[in-house]
């Protein structure tokens, strides 16, 4: 079928304004009489808080100051509602927001914050994700810091293994990794004539930040308004709300519009990262070279709150095995609490640590039953009608003409025809 | 020395979510001049989905690409959107974006069939012309049908709909399901030059052959492989925060290195075009998938050309140094 618009080679529709810096990115946009704010963070990556004063903060001129006291709805999140907007009882890692300031000038806001007084009792505190999973491991929250388990199975895992004739084991180990889009986060909040709470912020998700605001700050859906407008790069670290109650609540004790942008050390320290893994890639061959059974588990690193974390896992363990036709599947994911920074969405979701671990493991394997690379990957791969350790059916399997068209790029040389 | 190596790494991923339910909406308005207002609640992230969506409403309402204009991404202005994650905007708001962009093309069509004296049955529309099926000769502008609708039928052309896909929830147990509404893959194949002396990696080439479903634009589905390219070469021999007692000590730019133009290599890339029945025009989604097979692809070529076998990202020059003088002087060490 022959289609008008739809597969022409069309320049995006904001080419000519982005190249020429006519955009407004959520950096750019400013008010009159806008304030400027900024956030005091934790310097413990655990510790109890005895007590927050802002009083010093509040009397330089035209300073307004928040604490935990100020925010009606406290707790976020999507599967565990376990992250503060300003902490409270306790600081979970460095990146923890405690206070923040409005000011008419940057240079202001400062100064306020170094009028702010925290009171700390540090915390022991933990941060190798093996080591958290201890039983004197201290506890970020609750009484165990295994916040989340995926179980997925498929086939007959000790079956597998009895059929197979090489077992092979390897561990991988993933980086923690900033998403690092060049527009940092930026929302400005000011109340429109119609006493309606508008936020612009560099989000992906504007319905979301504002289903948390409304709940956060405790004011009907209607009366909020989130415009995302252009947005310098996301990744998955602009997936859920984070300066955005703050800007608001000083922007209704302030009674003006107030904006923060985030710096790149908030970025790297007080924003999601992508989680560090630990994947144990576990297979069962045949001597021929046909994947007969593999068990993966998973080590997560959550950091100090879930976020995306829960999900992410799920994700990562559902692909884990990877492209491949394999009778038995088993694969165990955990999501372990540290005092790191919090892991969250990041482009993949989990899959690019598990990508990485099974594609390395399957070189291995190759290796052992001497098969080439390619070779033994056509052999083994998916096609339609094979089934993931979800026991959901495939269709429309390109993998094999992905591999030829790649093989045919990768050797210009040799391969020129169609 | 500087040896040659390549690495090849497969994959599949998901497009949207089924194991949860994750809507997106648009309402389309025709004006009577024959242009369009597409409203929808999805956030354009630099990904180039806007422009997307308005060749899918140009398409469903015969139209060219120019008469769309595009509102987006205002909680106020526009209707319920998931969110511009899992890859799925193209999919699932191009879905919701074509049924309600088919909505307001059958009210404009009405007014046509009166003046044409045709049944709307027998008419479509395209390129900005209301025409008869199989006769194309037989035709009206979509600006003088639409202008007939407002001025004369009274019945402004509007759509308004909602996709998602059929959510099955996962058991807890097992883990079974259908999570996802469907797949893309894709193949990357490296080739690198690493210097033993220094242990650095050079990527030379990636081919990039990637499935995604009907490419709705090739040239911005070209643009999402080539960064997830980017991304993912950081992702394998660059970045890593690294962490004191939970501060980040590298937490500037300048000491947390993402790759810079200088670093990419030759990128020769396919789109493996297999349409899909249930998205747009046949379209799945890139977003995500571009950067999964990059970082493994890279250390499987460094594996070939020089027989390291790094199994902790990043494999930075000093990691590949310490294996290769591991190999030299025999050791204890297993392959683990």
């Amino acid at each position: 079928m022959e289609f008008a618009v739809v597969g022409k080679r069309i320049p995006r529709h904001d080419a000519v304004s982005h190249v020429t810096g006519r955009t407004l990115y959520g950096v750019d946009i400013v008010r009159p009489r806008m304030l400027h704010a900024r956030i005091l963070r934790s310097p413990h990556a655990h510790a109890r808080i005895v007590a927050v004063d802002v009083s010093r903060a509040s009397r330089l001129p035209g300073v307004c100051a928040i604490t935990a006291a100020d925010v009606p709805c406290n707790r976020y999140g999507f599967t565990h509602v376990d992250q503060p907007v300003l902490a409270d009882d306790r600081v979970r890692h460095r990146g923890d927001a405690v206070a923040a300031v409005a000011a008419p000038t940057p240079e202001r806001a400062d100064e306020a914050l170094q009028a702010i007084k925290v009171e700390y009792e540090p915390l022991p505190a933990i941060f190798d994700p093996i080591a958290a999973l201890g039983p004197d491991a201290p506890r970020v929250h609750g009484d165990t810091n295994v916040a989340a388990r995926v179980n997925i199975r498929y086939g007959d895992i000790e079956r597998g293994w009895q059929e197979s004739h090489e077992i092979i084991e390897e561990t991988f180990r993933t980086q923690m990794v900033e998403h690092c889009h060049l527009e940092p986060h930026a929302a400005l909040a000011e109340l429109d004539s119609r006493g309606v709470l508008t936020v612009h912020a560099s989000v992906q998700r504007p319905f979301l930040i504002a289903a948390d605001l409304s709940k956060i700050l405790g004011l009907p859906m209607n009366r909020i308004r989130v415009i995302a407008a252009a947005v310098g790069g996301g990744f998955g670290g602009k997936n859920e709300i984070t300066m955005e109650p703050i800007v608001c609540l000083l922007a209704l004790k302030a009674g003006r519009p107030v904006k923060a942008v985030y710096s790149r050390e908030e970025e790297f320290q007080a924003t999601t990262v992508r989680h560090p893994y630990i994947i144990t890639c576990r297979t069962g061959l045949k001597r021929e070279g046909a994947l007969v059974a593999r068990q993966v588990s998973i080590l997560s690193d959550t950091g100090a709150y879930v976020s995306w974390g829960a999900w992410t896992l799920s994700k990562a363990s559902i692909h884990a095995a990877g492209p491949y036709n394999i009778p038995h599947v088993k694969t165990e994911g955990v999501l372990v609490y540290t005092n790191n920074c919090v892991g969250g969405a990041m482009r993949g979701f989990g899959v690019p640590q598990v990508a990485f671990a099974y594609e390395s493991h399957t070189d291995t394997l190759a290796e052992a039953v001497g098969l080439d690379p390619v070779e033994f990957r056509l052999k083994n791969m998916m096609k339609d009608g094979c089934v993931l350790p979800t026991g959901q059916v495939l269709d429309k399997v390109t993998l094999q003409q992905t591999v030829v068209r790649a093989v045919g790029l990768a050797r210009p040389e040799e391969d020129r025809t169609p | 020395m500087k040896r040659r190596g390549r690495g090849i790494a497969c994959m599949l991923y998901p497009v949207g979510a089924t194991s949860y339910p994750n809507p997106g909406s648009a309402f389309v308005k025709v004006n009577p001049d024959g242009t369009a207002v597409v409203f929808a609640g999805a956030t354009d992230v630099g990904q180039g989905s806007t422009t997307v969506l308005a060749q899918i409403a140009a398409e469903a309402l015969g139209v060219e690409f120019a008469a769309i204009t595009m509102v987006t991404a205002d909680t106020e202005h526009t209707p319920y959107d998931f969110g511009s994650v899992a890859s799925r905007v193209t999919y699932v708001v191009g879905n919701a974006v074509r049924q309600a962009a088919h909505q307001a093309k059958q009210v404009f069509l009405a007014a046509a069939a009166e003046v044409l004296k045709l049944d709307v049955s027998g008419l479509d529309s395209a390129a900005g012309w209301v025409y008869a099926k199989g006769f194309p000769e037989r035709r009206l502008p979509v600006a003088e049908a639409a202008a007939r609708a407002y001025a004369l039928s009274g019945r402004p052309p509007l759509g308004a709909s909602t996709f998602n896909a059929a959510t099955t929830f996962l058991d807890p147990e097992t883990g079974h399901g259908k999570p996802y509404p469907c797949y893309v893959f894709a193949t990357q194949i490296a080739e690198v030059e690493v210097d033993t002396e220094t242990g650095e990696v050079v990527v030379v080439s990636i081919a990039a052959a990637h499935d995604c479903g009907r490419a709705v634009n090739p040239l911005l589905v070209e643009g999402q492989i080539e960064g997830g390219i980017a991304q993912g070469l950081g992702y394998g021999l660059l970045e890593e925060m690294v962490l004191e007692e939970g501060k980040v000590k590298n937490d500037q730019l300048v000491d947390y290195v993402i790759p810079t133009m200088c670093d990419m290599p030759e990128m020769r890339l396919a789109i493996v075009e297999e349409p899909e029945p249930t998205g747009p025009y046949g379209a799945k989604g890139i977003g995500e998938p571009s950067l999964l097979p990059t970082a493994p692809a890279i250390l499987n070529a460094i594996y070939d050309a020089v027989g390291v076998r790094i199994r902790e990202l990043p494999a930075t020059p000093g990691k590949i140094l310490a294996a290769l003088q591991d190999m030299r002087v025999p050791s204890e060490r297993g392959p683990s």
